[in-house]
């Protein structure tokens, strides 16, 4: 430990003389919130309606506020171990300081895959808008995507390697318009401001209410994660918030709630106007949900501002996933979970360069490479193997450090129910995945077995042993 | 606890472990992609010179395909298409050990490793 | 049609743009910086509520 304070205003993250570089602490709970609910953002502009075609409008409906109470938990379980484990890498280090080396790997390879993956899915629907508009603006209908795709994902991550202050100013500018263009769908199509255009009762009548039954509203929980994926990666920014005790439990349920009612108001609009079967299917029907929805109210201002929104949520997405994404990588260089190498601050702009760039190529190869579905998936994927590790993760946390041996940011309410519900639900989307992509679900687990494998009896060798727990906590109970 | 000392990594050995997490990787994800087995599998129902009616749409959804550009014909493909949800009890138990057995293989290694790292950090008791 | 080729064209100009400002930046930083400075940030020394826990035995 540092015999100085190096939070101080002079200091500020340099060492003496200039010897060390760390990250930079600039960031607001309002930069929180839009790191959060900006890389969720997109998921209600595309990707959650994959859940309408597993099930059809009610199932996703269900799975959408069943996934809200997942994430509500996770938002809880989350916000009190990082407001006392604040550093880069988020959950990867908690998971270093709770359960041990080996979860904490596969914890930092969840969150490189879960965000790159879904960096991907935002640059194929950036480049697919792109394409729409200039279809419907100048009839090119063979327009080429690909450079549109790899312009998005390399803009962004030169905005991320010159410095997070401003990579999160601008995400959340474009996080509060896309978020506003939903509210305004809502307001001028459903009936608050004139007249009402939704057809619920006529579109989801009949064959189109349930059309698979009850088993269609379990495989629709697979997409139902979709809704808020990603909110958990308000944790990554925590060595770069100037208060996380405050900030990141204040930013991070501030964005659950915020996301619970995109959610709602995006479902509502979206499955009143379009029919299930297009609104299901977001390779050959609808891709872009809500832009469609305003494409059918007839209206130019809704088609360019959800056009608008549905691009900015878009980037605001991938631009928070680089973000995330490098610092998990990141913070495991640092650590030596993978080559030191990459635990490189850049003196000047204070970011975690190398890790940046290195994630690009790999975004780039998904982005051009693999069909929307899938990649989301993956993401999914992901994302569910973390959300199955954070209940474990707060049952021993509470075991190990009860209530009041160290200082807590924040305490969440009813220990242990919202553990044993997300662990339920995780379960009930297991199932969920295993009804379409069982295949994948196995060679991901097969391939995340492999690498721990690798990790435990060839990689940890190069990682010290005491001094990777860093926390000034006591020793844990029963060790 | 004797302290433990980490050997030097050399660049070489830094750029292998690279490749392999990538290699590694980049397959476990694009392998069921290019073996096609990825993905539900969907059933078409294949109706003859399809109307709404055939489809099986009242006037509201048809009005509102015809209003996104579609027609019977170029609609019947994606109104007919319905997953195949039923799987086989074997290949969920397979799933439900691999799963399980990943987190309980996890958390039995962490546990070790992380009993490590405490007598280091915080001496034997 | 014309300005569509154009802009396909723009943004592969603009993205090998941006890919070539970040590697020069990159290369020209590992070379003016030692690797001990550029790799010297650790974790927990941002900590902030660090003074506000007590450290019972161990070394860091």
């Amino acid at each position: 430990m540092t015999d100085f304070d190096i939070t101080s205003g002079e200091r500020d993250g340099m060492g003496p003389h200039g010897t060390k570089v760390g990250l930079l602490r600039v960031l607001g709970p309002a930069h929180v919130w839009a790191l959060g609910v900006g890389i969720v953002l997109v998921g209600e502009y595309m990707g959650w309606n994959f859940g309408v075609g597993k099930g059809g409008a009610y199932a996703a409906l269900i799975a959408c506020w069943f996934a809200g109470i997942l994430y509500t938990c996770v938002a809880m379980i989350d916000s009190e171990v990082t407001s006392t484990v604040a550093a880069a890498g988020g959950q990867y280090t908690q998971a270093k300081h709770i359960v041990g080396p080996l979860m904490a790997f596969n914890v930092g390879l969840y969150l490189t895959f879960a965000y790159t993956m879904l960096e991907a899915a935002n640059a194929i629907t950036a480049g697919y808008l792109i394409s729409e508009v200039a279809r419907l603006t100048s009839g090119v209908t063979d327009l080429d995507q690909r450079p549109f795709i790899v312009l998005a994902i390399l803009f962004l991550a030169w905005l991320n390697f010159r410095g997070v202050l401003a990579t999160l100013t601008f995400n959340l500018v474009i996080t509060a318009i896309a978020f506003v263009a939903i509210i305004i769908l809502f307001l001028s199509t459903s009936g608050v401001l004139g007249t009402s255009m939704m057809k619920h009762a006529d579109l989801m009548s009949g064959q189109a209410s349930l059309p698979y039954g009850w088993i269609g509203v379990l495989a629709a929980m697979h997409f139902g994660l979709w809704y808020y994926l990603g909110i958990e990666g308000t944790t990554q920014a925590a060595e770069e918030v100037r208060s996380p005790a405050r900030a990141l439990p204040f930013g991070t349920l501030a964005g659950i709630m915020t996301l619970m009612t995109a959610a709602t108001l995006t479902w509502y609009v979206c499955s009143g106007i379009l029919p299930w079967e297009f609104l299901g299917d977001g390779v050959n029907g609808s891709v872009a949900p809500l832009f469609d929805t305003a494409r059918l109210t007839g209206s130019g201002f809704l088609v360019f501002l959800l056009g608008v929104g549905t691009l900015f949520a878009t980037l605001a997405s991938a631009n928070g996933c680089i973000n995330d994404a490098s610092r998990a990588w990141f913070a495991m260089g640092r650590d030596r979970y993978l080559p030191g190498w990459f635990g490189a601050v850049h003196p000047r702009y204070r970011t975690p360069y190398r890790s940046i760039i290195f994630l690009v190529p790999i975004a780039l190869i998904f982005a051009l490479g693999a069909p929307l579905d899938q990649v989301i998936t993956f993401s999914i994927l992901s994302g569910l193997l973390e959300y199955t590790f954070m209940p474990l993760n707060v049952i021993l946390f509470r075991k190990k450090w009860p209530m009041g041996v160290i200082k807590r940011g924040y305490e969440h309410p009813f220990h242990p129910i919202p553990a044993i519900t997300l662990l339920t639900l995780c379960a009930v989307t297991y199932f969920a995945v295993f009804l379409g992509y069982g295949t994948q679900l196995v060679a991901m687990i097969g391939f995340y077995i492999i690498v721990s494998l690798w990790f435990h009896f060839w990689r940890y060798r190069f990682v010290n042993r005491g001094a990777q727990f860093t926390m000034p906590w006591p020793r844990p109970a029963g060790y | 606890m004797a302290h433990y000392q980490p050997p030097k990594q050399s660049k070489i050995s830094q750029l292998v472990d690279v490749l392999v997490l990538l290699v590694l990787s980049i397959g476990a994800l694009y392998l069921p992609v290019k073996l096609g087995l990825a993905g539900a599998s969907v059933v078409h129902k294949t109706v003859e010179n399809p109307t709404w009616e055939s489809l099986g749409q009242n006037p509201v959804q048809a009005g509102q395909y015809e209003a996104l550009g579609y027609t019977p014909e170029s609609a019947a493909d994606l109104i007919t298409a319905r997953f195949d949800y039923s799987f086989s009890w074997v290949s969920l138990a397979i799933m439900v050990i691999v799963v399980v057995g990943y987190f309980v293989m996890m958390l039995k290694l962490s546990e070790t490793e992380y009993r490590e790292v405490i007598a280091e950090k915080f001496g034997e008791r | 049609m014309a300005l569509w080729t154009f802009l396909e064209y723009a943004a592969w100009g603009l993205s090998a743009l941006l890919a070539a400002l970040m590697i020069i930046e990159w290369v020209r930083t590992d070379t003016t910086y030692s690797e001990e400075v550029l790799t010297s940030s650790r974790e927990g020394e941002l900590e902030a509520m660090t003074e506000e826990h007590k450290i019972d035995g161990g070394q860091a």
